[in-house]
This record gives structure tokens, C-alpha cells and sequence, in this order.
């Protein structure tokens, strides 16, 4: 099938478009996949020896020792387990919700459409503030609770526009022929929307699924003192705080750093294996997604 | 009495009119389920917390009661205005996100194109894998990495030595002009495979018999991107642009505090740095709370504007 | 366990129904404080009653501003014995991320740990009423805290009569220098070597040397020498430049402000000829290509990978910047390659000040919050702290374990030993990491009865086992035995350090600082770089923007806290 496409396609200009296409790509790949390769040397070259610099694509000094740092001084193992958990649980909940309140805004017909958009649209403009919005958190009761990581992102307004968007570039005559056989809002919601935004909502849960992944400053604010619910992040945040000289400038601080130790990790080892650590499980999420993003796909349930 | 009578009538259109649309309404009795609890959603965890804007007119101290707060009525306002830094910072913000904003959209935009004349299922899916990965590496390793580049004797001026295009090294960073270019490169080179996500998607919903049509038609490969798939990727571009016009005082922090240096901080410093400076760090959160306001008014401005402006063209809007 | 998730769930959105209804009707978080401080009372006097030191196993909370690793202190050596001695265990906590942000939700929150160590901190929490008078606990439970904290009583009690804190640094005993001081102005030894130690004195004399060595050899290793660099590529790094004309003109590190000895006026330097005098000889370093560009652009990263390469022959830094530079180019041998840090001042009549004088920092130390359970459990473990006894263990540890004792009564540590002491790991692990520094405790410069110091570092029988043979070759050419050999006893000054001076935040004091800091960011840069004949023209505009400023009005604020502080009110 490709194969014949593309014999299809061959003039001239084509071929040129094509070899030049290809020569971006492979330039992108190479600036894009340069931190990443780098990361990997920082974690596995020795810190002492990191800090003479000029590792770029291979470690210098092989050592396991970044590793062993970061896994030892954490209770990364646990943490990781918290973060696939609020990840998991955080996407499915915001995707159901967000998509589910996409539709009801989607609706021409529904009343109070405007008025729901634009109170949701706003609040992506302003925000009351760390201090109200740790109160708030305190006085729900939802300190130290695994809920904190979900509830208050249930929706995404960025999220719901997207949906929203895509849902109404369905074609008109699909809901109105499900309404015509009888099916109310909700049947229509998960029996035929939901299954033709499969793009966007695959495209939605990898935004909710970073952020959540990523999140280290929710478990800061309001799970601090819970290590049974410290995230991967979080943990990794701790590690490297711990790595880290002070700033200060303060002579009482300078006892505390200034010792004569000798150098096992410094932040910038801590920094490179904690973005590998970090960051693999959850680059795996896109390529997994990627089939969802198939061309026509939408179309062709439609037709189907 | 004559009065009296055109209010009642006037009342009563209104009523009937209320009562018509309370009658709609509650036959959508489902669609209010689906979201009016996210409604009060909204409202308890964005909307509550606004209290704290009365902050803004307050000489805040932290754990004392609303009550117990010295009001300042619009002193902080006025530091704000009055700071000659805010205008210069004000400008960076703008030149900054604008750049940001143009730069973003558009590497984003052609990158999804380009992608999506890749043959090659598997190269396609390697580089969107690969393109995205920078977004996972955080501000401080990209800085690095930027800087580490941008050194006298790094790759960037080798390169250009190697190529005569340059005599001497040039310090990147040391030179403020340079600045918001460095720092719009620096955005799409760790955001624009994330950024094309979303247009990906939008792809996916295109007819793929309007590219057979074409085909027949003889259109060329440009012809095809510039008449089908940009179009399909218009209503998301539109509203794209429309809720990042809103956030048009975001030009972000880290990078700039990151990059910037004594040599380009006429460039490179921005807003929040700015309320960084004056506002948290000293904690002054009444300061930071007026900042948040005037960009909650500019937003404002912005949005709507741009949101009419879709209106009036015709094409998709946020609301 | 699931059905308990729910029902809190169910009750959190009730509770914000109810919330809504009550129309907003904001901040009702803060009524705990007054309660707790109730508390604290009757604890105080049911205790009082008994009379006598419980032992009953607890554990309190502790939070540090500083960075460390969180640990339950019994599962450490020292935390282990300390508390077969009082039955008191700690949760010890540190602050992750921002610690501005992370004291404001403590404090919005309004419940706190049991023990704090506010670090940068202090102000807001004491603006908060966060943390707990200390003053009868002491006179009633604290026998040895009177002791150690005795002679420094009008240092740490607050304006209002209080005291909230007790800091880390009160020496007990006599005032021992340290062995190896160091100043921020660095050689390197083979320059030294190269022209068979001469005495460096003056920044002529150290640039000359600079000088001279990079006309003879130009190159390393097939890359160029650079003849001086300095560290102000990052924000918070910049002082390292600003503060040189301060220390040349023979002051210590009091900040942005020099204090003369007799009038105790305390004068900026910014704008002075001594700044002009500092930034002009870099000036005409970088005409002559001695200066490196890069030293006001380069990351934290660059710079120490600059300094490991050899490259660089003279360079600016405080230890606690480049501790980890000068640590890697001592484990890689080459005593060449390394750095002396040496008493630059600007001309033969002044005596450097580099090492500092007897300070006491009293915005660092660790208080008691409003939250705590029992401040008098507390308050006698910390009195136990404070006996010699413990005082040895949290700095040597146990005597034929961790350090030894010679004929002559002296605490040595082996090789062995004195690796271990400087071994992260083994720190942890043994608790020195959480002991040693945050909590009420003898100054560095104690000296024991017994003459030992208080700190292993400042033994010079420790400190010898730390020379290579590089260092012993230089200290003999420069007939000295320790590198605070290099420096000037340090003179006393009552109100070391002024940079402890709290400017309240948001002050005019304050805002000035951060736009004069600002101005010399701007325009260092600009008048290191600038083309031959330029310099004066940018000074002058430099001095033109930075006399919009109210440095009088700064200074005025900065000689009356000094002279309050020499007046014995800290």
C-alpha cells in the first residue's frame, strides 16, 4: 500500500520536497535528541570528574554511582508507585470529566452554554493566589490526602477547549440523527462522541498525563510531612536540594558547605540522572498513544 | 400609574421570556448534570480563592486575620506604576511573548505539516517521539545546555568560525540585543515537537478523500498542504491563538532568569522577574498580588478583543 | 479503606458548598495560634510540678530552611545516643523547593513542627508569632544553655525582651582561629612557583604576576591561559565581584557597607573610589586581554569546569562558590594546577581583613513554635546538648571510634578517621550531618578546658593530616604552617557581621539595596568591557544613576544598627 503511493507521487518537485523533509527531520532529531543523550553521559560519568566539564555524547568516568546516589537517598521505589497511581487515576478522572463537560458546552442548543464557557474560559486569566488557594485546600480538609493530586485538576480548561473544538467539527448530522433514534444527551456523550474524539481526547490525556507525572509542587504545598504520599518528582526534588550547595552567602552557611568534603555528586550529576529517572517511564506515554493519531480515523467511524 | 403599568408590561415579556427559558432549560435536565457540578467545581477551587486579591490593597502580613490588615488602598498599585524598571520590564515582557507567541505557532504549524508528509509510518513516529523530548528536561538543564552551546568556545561559535562567517567568538549572551532572539530559538527548540501535538490531532480529522480529489486533481504536494490540511487545522489554530493572546504578559521566567546575566538584563529581564525582585522576595505580596491583577486586565483586554475579532471574521471562537 | 476515601470526598465538596454559601467569607485559618499558646502554658507548668527530667519515649518535629536529607534522628549513631540519654527522638524535616513560599503556607496554615530553623526565614515567622518565648524555659530547665548563651544574652534577645532563637554560633572557651582561612582573591601556584614565591601584597602586584606569567606562557595544554576571571554570570552570585573593593580596602565581609573601627560609621563603598579603583584595574586587565568576558556570562558549571581545566591563573571566589573546584583539582594531584587564596588589599598600608573577626550571627538559630507539645521535654534535651560531653560527640563522636586522644591529651584523628568525617555517606549515617550544625551548640571557635578545639577542622593536628606534600612545599616557602598564616589576625568588631542586620523587607533599606545591586549589574559589566578611554565616561554615568539613589539614607539606617549593636542592642 505505501509502497505503491509513494511510486505514485514521484515527480520532480516531489522528490526534492521529500530529500529535503527527510534532512530536516534528521536535523531536528539530532538537536532534540542531544540533551537527552546528554543527560544519559552526565548520569553515568563520574560527578568529580563532571565537573571539569566538556561531557558531551559518552561518559569520561563510567559510574553507577549517580544512580545509587539517587536511589538510596530516596524512597524513589514507593514514590514511583504514588506517581503511576495519581498519573493513572489523575487522566482517566480530568478526561472523563473535561470531555464530558466539553460536550455539554458544545451543545448549541443547551441554555446556559455561554455561561458556563466563559466562567471556566476566565479562570485561566487570573488566579487568587498561593496563600488563598493553600487555605482553601486547608479548609476542605484535603491536606495530606491522595485526593489533592486529583480533585482540584478535574478539569483542564485548555483541555476542554480542545475537546470542545474538535467535537464540534463533527459533522452536524451525527448527533442529530442519534437524538432522532432516541438517545439522550449522555448515551450520545459516550456512545458516539467519545469514540469519535479519540484523537483528541488520546492528545488530552498525554497533557494531563505530563502534568501530572510532573508534578512536584502540589505534594510541596500540601503533602510535605506524607512520605507514603510523595511523589517520584518530589523525591527527586529532595535529592537534589540535598545535593546542592547554599547560596546564601552567609559565612554561618559557609561552615556547612565549605568542609573540604570531597566531592561525590554535585547537582549537576544529581540533575542529569534525575531527568533520566524521571522522565523515561513517562516519554513512553507518546509513543504508546501514537496509534490513536491515525489519519481519516474519525471520518471513517462516521462512515462505519 | 401610567408607570407602573409599563413596568408591569415590561415585567411580564421579561417573564414570560424567563419563564420560556427556564422551560428550554429544563428540558436539558442532562446536560446540566454534566455540568453543573463542575460548575460549582469551578467556583470553589478558582473562583473562592479570589478573596485573596484583596491582598493587593493590603500591607499583607502572612497568618493575621483579614481584619487585622493594614490597608494601603492603591499604594501597591502605585509603586507598580511609578517604578520606572516596570516599564522597561513591561516592554521585554511584551517584545518577548510576542515573539514567543509568533515563533511558537508558526514552527509548530509547519512542523505538523511536515510531518505529516512523512511516508514513512515509523520515521514519522520516531521523530514526533524524539522532537517532543526537550520538553521533558527541565529549565535549568536546557539553560545549561544553551549556554554551554553559546560559549565562546562553544559549538555555535566554532561552527561559525569553521564556516568564516565570523573572525572572532562572539558572547552570545553577553550582547543584549541578541537576547530575545536566543531566547525564541531556545522556546521552539524544547517546545515545538510538544506544541505539535495538539495539530497532529487536529489532522487526523480531515477527510482523507479531499486528498485523493486533490490528487486527481493534480495538485502539487505545497498545493495540497496550503488547501487542505492547513484549513483542517484552522478552528484549532484560532482558538490556539485566541486563549494564548490572553496570556500575552506570560513570557515565562525560568529561561530568562536562567539566561539572562549582567550584560543583557536590559533585555532579558521581564515581569515576573521583576515581581520576583520586588514582590516575593521581598515578601511583599500585596505588590505581587497588584502584578497579577494588572496581567489579569490586560488578559482580559486581549481575550476579548481578540475573541470579537474572530467574531467579526467569521472564523471559530473561544466563546 | 476506598469507602473512607469517599465519604471525605463527599464531606470535602459539603464543606465547599458550605463555603460557598457563606459567601466567601475568607481566612478563618488563623484561629489555632492562640489556642496553641495555651497549651504551652499548662505543658509548662504540669512539668514544672513533677520537677524532674521525664524520659518517656516521644518524638518532635523538627524543620530546618536549610537543605538535608529528611531522617529520624535514632537512626543515626549520635541521634541514637542522644536519646538513650533523654528518650527524646526527632522527625527531622527540610524544606524542599522555595523556602520563602514554603514559610508562607507554614505559616498561613498556621500549624507548625515542633522546632524550627527559620534560616532565611526568621523574620517572617517572628512577624507571625510562630515561635514561642524562650526566656523562663531557660531560666527554669536550661542550666547549661545559661552557661553557653550567658555571655551573649543582649545578642540574641529580641527587641521586645524575648528570645526566640538560639544561634549557632556562641564560642565558648576563648576564640580559636581557624587554620585554614582563606580570602576570596585566588592564585594559581605555579604562577607563584614560576617566580619563586614572592610576596603578594597588593592587587598591582597580584595582576602583575598575572601578567607576567601569561607573557611567558601563553598557552596550556595547546588552549589559552586566561589571566583572571571571576564568578558573576549568575544572579545570585554576583556579590562575588561587588564585594572585592570592601575586601581590598582591608574590611571584612560586612555586606555593602564598610565600618570604620573608631566612629563605627558604617559607609558604602559603592560609588566610592574604591569601587572605582577595583573595576578600573579590571578594566585595564581586559584591554591588555587578562580578563576573561566569559566570567560575567558563564554558569556556575562553566566556571568550576574554567577553574578544574588549569586554564586560569587568577580568579575571585568564596569557598563555599568553588569548594568543589578546589576539591577536585586537589584530588587530581597536580599541586600546580591548584589555587592559594592570598591577603590582596590595595596598597602596603593596609592590613588585610579577610579572616573574620569573633561574629556572632543571631539570625540563625533554631526557635520553638507555638505548635510544639511540650517546650519543656524540648528545652532539657537541648541543655543536655549543650554539655561538653555531647558538644565533643556531635563534632569528633566517640573517643577510639571516630577520633583518638594522644599522650598529651590532643584529639587526633587518623587518615582513616578524618576520611570519614568528610564522607557524606558516613555523615549521614552517623548523624554528624544532622548534629553538627543546626541546633543550639558551641561556636566553630570553641576551645575545650582541656585546650581542644571544639571543631575537628580547627585542630592543627587535624588539619595537618589534610597537607600534600604541595601544600607543606608552599607553607615552607612562605615559612608558615597554616594557610591562615597568609592573613592578619582579625581585629575585633562588635557588630561583625552588619550583613546580619535585618532590613525589615519592603523597607526603603531594602528597596534600595535591590536597586543599587541592580545598578552594578547593569554596570560592571559595562566598565570591566569597556574599550580603551571609555571607562570614565561610563563611570560617570554609572555615578550619575546611582546618586538618584538615597544612599545617605541607607547609611544612616546601617550606622544607627551598628552602633546599637555596639551598644549591645542586637
Amino acid at each position: 500500500m505505501l509502497k505503491t503511493k509513494s511510486a505514485q507521487y514521484s515527480s520532480v518537485g516531489d522528490r526534492i520536497f521529500d530529500v529535503c523533509n527527510y534532512c530536516f527531520m534528521i536535523f531536528l532529531v539530532i538537536i532534540t535528541l542531544y540533551p537527552f543523550i546528554n543527560m544519559f553521559a552526565l548520569s553515568f560519568n563520574d560527578a568529580n570528574d563532571s565537573i571539569r566539564g566538556d561531557i558531551y555524547f559518552w561518559p569520561r568516568e563510567w559510574t553507577l554511582r549517580n544512580y545509587e546516589y539517587v536511589f538510596n537517598e530516596s524512597n524513589v521505589f514507593f514514590a514511583t508507585f504514588i506517581s503511576a497511581a495519581r498519573t493513572i487515576v489523575g487522566t482517566i478522572i480530568s478526561v472523563f470529566c473535561t470531555a464530558m463537560l466539553a460536550y455539554a458546552i458544545s451543545r448549541p442548543e443547551y441554555k446556559l452554554k455561554k455561561f458556563v464557557s466563559i466562567t471556566f474560559i476566565f479562570t485561566m486569566y487570573f488566579s487568587g493566589g498561593l496563600i488563598p488557594g493553600y487555605l482553601l485546600i486547608k479548609e476542605l480538609g484535603m491536606l495530606n490526602s491522595f485526593w489533592v493530586y486529583i480533585i482540584p485538576g478535574i478539569i483542564g480548561v485548555f483541555n476542554m477547549i480542545v475537546i470542545r473544538s474538535f467535537i464540534e467539527g463533527l459533522p452536524e448530522g451525527i448527533m442529530e440523527s442519534a437524538k432522532i433514534d432516541g438517545a439522550g444527551d449522555f448515551t450520545t456523550f459516550a456512545r458516539i462522541v467519545l469514540p469519535l474524539t479519540v484523537p483528541a481526547l488520546a492528545t488530552v490525556s498525554l497533557f494531563v498525563a505530563v502534568f501530572q507525572w510532573n508534578s512536584w509542587f502540589d505534594v510541596f504545598l500540601y503533602n510535605s510531612s506524607r512520605l507514603d504520599l510523595s511523589t517520584l518528582q518530589y523525591e527527586l526534588m529532595k535529592v537534589l536540594s540535598t545535593s546542592s550547595t547554599s547560596t546564601d552567602g552567609s559565612a554561618a552557611d559557609a561552615y556547612a558547605n565549605a568542609q573540604g568534603n570531597v566531592t561525590m555528586v554535585t547537582p549537576t550529576s544529581v540533575r542529569a540522572t534525575m531527568t533520566i529517572v524521571a522522565s523515561v517511564p513517562i516519554i513512553m506515554v507518546y509513543p504508546l498513544l501514537q496509534k490513536y493519531f491515525v489519519k481519516g480515523m474519525v471520518i471513517g467511524g462516521v462512515k462505519g | 400609574m401610567e408607570k407602573h403599568t409599563v413596568q408591569l408590561t415590561g415585567s411580564t415579556s421579561d417573564d414570560s421570556r424567563l419563564r420560556a427559558y427556564f422551560k428550554a432549560l429544563s428540558k436539558q435536565k442532562m446536560l446540566m448534570l454534566m455540568s453543573l457540578p463542575f460548575l460549582a467545581w469551578v467556583i470553589v477551587f478558582k473562583y473562592v480563592p479570589l478573596w485573596g486579591w484583596t491582598i493587593a490593597f493590603q500591607k499583607y502580613r502572612l497568618g493575621r486575620d483579614i481584619f487585622d490588615q493594614a490597608w494601603t488602598g492603591l499604594d501597591n498599585f502605585k509603586f507598580l506604576f511609578q517604578e520606572e524598571q516596570f516599564y522597561l520590564v513591561l516592554r521585554n515582557t511584551l517584545v518577548m511573548s510576542s515573539i514567543n507567541l509568533v515563533l511558537g505557532f508558526v514552527t509548530a504549524i509547519v512542523l505538523a505539516l511536515l510531518l505529516n508528509e512523512l511516508r514513512r509510518i515509523y520515521f514519522k513516529r520516531t521523530v514526533q517521539t524524539i522532537s517532543y523530548l526537550p520538553h521533558f528536561i527541565s529549565w535549568v538543564v536546557a539553560a545549561n545546555i544553551v549556554q554551554t552551546a553559546l560559549a565562546p568556545e562553544g559549538i555555535f561559535n566554532v561552527l561559525l568560525l569553521q564556516f568564516n562567517i565570523i573572525d572572532k567568538p562572539i558572547l552570545w549572551l553577553g550582547v543584549g540585543e541578541y537576547f530575545w532572539g536566543i531566547l525564541g530559538v531556545t522556546e521552539v527548540w524544547k517546545n515545538v515537537g510538544w506544541n505539535t501535538i495538539i495539530y497532529l490531532a487536529a489532522i487526523t480529522t480531515i477527510d482523507p478523500t479531499q486528498y485523493e480529489a486533490a490528487e486527481i486533481d493534480g495538485a502539487s504536494r505545497l498545493q495540497r498542504m496550503w488547501h487542505i490540511t492547513l484549513p483542517g487545522m484552522k478552528p484549532v489554530i484560532v482558538i490556539l491563538l485566541i486563549m494564548n493572546l490572553g496570556h500575552i504578559l506570560e513570557s515565562g521566567f525560568e529561561p530568562q532568569y536562567l539566561l539572562g546575566n549582567g550584560m543583557n538584563v536590559e533585555y532579558s529581564e521581564n515581569l515576573d522577574i521583576f515581581v520576583l525582585k520586588y514582590g516575593i522576595q521581598m515578601n511583599n505580596y500585596g505588590l505581587a498580588t497588584a502584578a497579577g491583577m494588572f496581567k489579569t486586565v490586560v488578559s482580559f483586554i486581549f481575550l476579548i478583543v481578540a475573541n470579537n475579532l474572530a467574531k467579526r471574521l467569521g472564523e471559530n471562537r473561544l466563546y | 479503606m476506598r469507602n473512607k476515601r469517599w465519604l471525605q470526598i463527599s464531606l470535602a465538596v459539603l464543606t465547599a458548598a458550605a463555603l460557598l454559601l457563606a459567601g466567601c467569607s475568607s481566612n478563618n485559618g488563623e484561629g489555632g495560634e492562640t489556642n496553641n499558646k495555651n497549651n504551652t502554658n499548662t505543658s509548662t507548668a504540669t512539668n514544672d510540678k513533677t520537677g524532674e527530667v521525664s524520659k518517656d519515649p516521644v518524638t518532635f518535629s523538627y524543620f530546618a530552611f536549610g537543605s538535608n536529607n529528611d531522617v529520624l534522628a535514632s537512626e543515626t549513631t549520635i541521634g541514637k545516643i542522644l536519646q538513650e540519654q533523654t528518650g527524646v527522638d526527632w522527625k527531622m524535616e527540610f524544606v524542599v523547593g522555595d523556602p520563602s513560599t514554603k514559610a508562607g503556607v507554614m505559616i498561613a496554615g498556621g500549624e507548625y513542627p515542633d522546632v524550627i530553623s527559620p534560616v532565611g526565614e526568621l523574620a517572617k515567622l517572628l512577624d507571625a508569632e510562630a515561635l514561642i518565648p524562650l526566656n523562663d524555659l531557660i531560666e527554669q530547665h536550661g542550666p547549661n544553655i545559661k552557661r553557653v548563651y550567658g555571655p551573649y544574652m543582649d545578642k540574641i534577645t529580641h527587641e521586645d525582651g524575648n528570645i526566640y532563637i538560639l544561634p549557632f554560633t556562641a564560642n565558648v572557651g576563648g576564640y580559636l582561629t581557624e587554620p585554614d582561612a582563606g580570602s576570596n582573591i585566588w592564585i594559581q601556584r605555579r604562577v607563584l612557583k614560576e617566580f619563586g614565591y614572592p610576596k603578594v601584597k597588593t592587587l598591582d602586584q597580584y595582576f602583575d604576576l598575572i601578567e607576567k606569567y601569561q607573557a611567558k606562557y601563553p598557552t596550556v595544554d595547546g588552549k589559552d591561559t586566561i589571566g583572571y576571571a571571576t564568578f558573576a554570570g549568575e544572579p545570585g552570585q554576583f556579590y562575588t565581584i561587588t564585594n572585592a573593593p570592601m575586601h581590598l580596602a582591608g574590611y571584612p565581609n560586612d555586606g555593602n557597607v564598610m565600618v570604620d573601627l573608631e566612629t563605627h560609621e558604617a559607609k558604602l563603598y559603592q560609588g566610592t573610589d574604591y569601587e572605582k579603583q577595583w573595576l578600573q584595574s579590571l578594566n585595564e586587565m581586559y584591554v591588555k586581554g587578562l580578563v576573561d568576558p566569559e566570567s560575567f556570562t558563564a554558569n556556575g558549571d562553566q566556571f568550576m569546569a574554567k577553574l578544574t581545566s588549569g586554564r586560569v591563573l587568577g580568579f575571585s571566589g568564596y569557598i563555599w562558590q568553588i569548594g568543589n573546584a578546589i576539591n577536585n583539582l586537589k584530588t587530581a594531584g597536580n599541586d600546580d594546577l591548584r589555587y592559594v587564596s592570598l591577603p590582596i588589599v590595595f596598597d602596603e598600608s593596609i592590613t588585610d581583613a579577610y579572616m573574620d573577626p569573633p561574629s556572632f550571627v543571631n539570625n540563625r538559630g533554631l526557635g520553638i513554635s507555638v505548635s510544639a507539645k511540650d517546650p519543656v521535654r524540648i528545652i532539657q534535651y537541648w541543655d543536655n546538648l549543650l554539655t561538653d560531653e555531647n558538644q565533643k560527640l556531635i563534632q569528633w563522636g566517640e573517643e577510639g571510634v571516630t577520633y583518638s586522644v594522644n599522650e598529651e591529651g590532643r584529639f587526633v584523628m587518623s587518615e582513616e578517621q578524618l576520611a570519614n568525617r568528610n564522607d557524606n555517606d558516613f555523615k549521614r549515617k552517623y548523624g554528624w550531618a544532622y548534629f553538627d550544625y543546626e541546633w543550639p551548640r558551641y561556636g566553630n571557635n570553641s576551645v575545650y578546658e582541656d585546650g581542644n578545639a571544639h571543631v575537628p577542622f580547627s585542630q592543627p593536628e587535624v588539619a595537618d593530616v589534610n597537607y600534600t606534600d604541595g601544600d607543606r612545599t608552599l607553607l615552607e616557602a612562605y615559612g608558615i604552617d597554616t594557610f591562615s598564616g597568609f592573613f592578619a589576625k582579625p581585629v575585633e568588631r562588635p557588630w561583625y557581621p552588619a550583613w546580619s542586620i535585618e532590613k525589615p523587607q519592603g523597607s526603603p533599606e531594602d528597596i534600595f539595596n535591590q536597586k543599587a545591586g541592580d545598578l552594578q549589574r547593569k554596570y560592571y559589566p559595562k566598565l570591566v568591557l569597556a574599550s580603551e578611554g571609555q571607562f570614565e565616561s561610563v563611570w560617570a554615568e554609572y555615578l550619575e544613576d546611582f546618586g538618584k539613589l538615597d544612599a545617605a539614607g541607607f547609611e544612616a539606617f546601617m550606622t544607627a544598627k551598628v552602633k546599637d549593636r555596639v551598644a549591645g542592642k542586637w
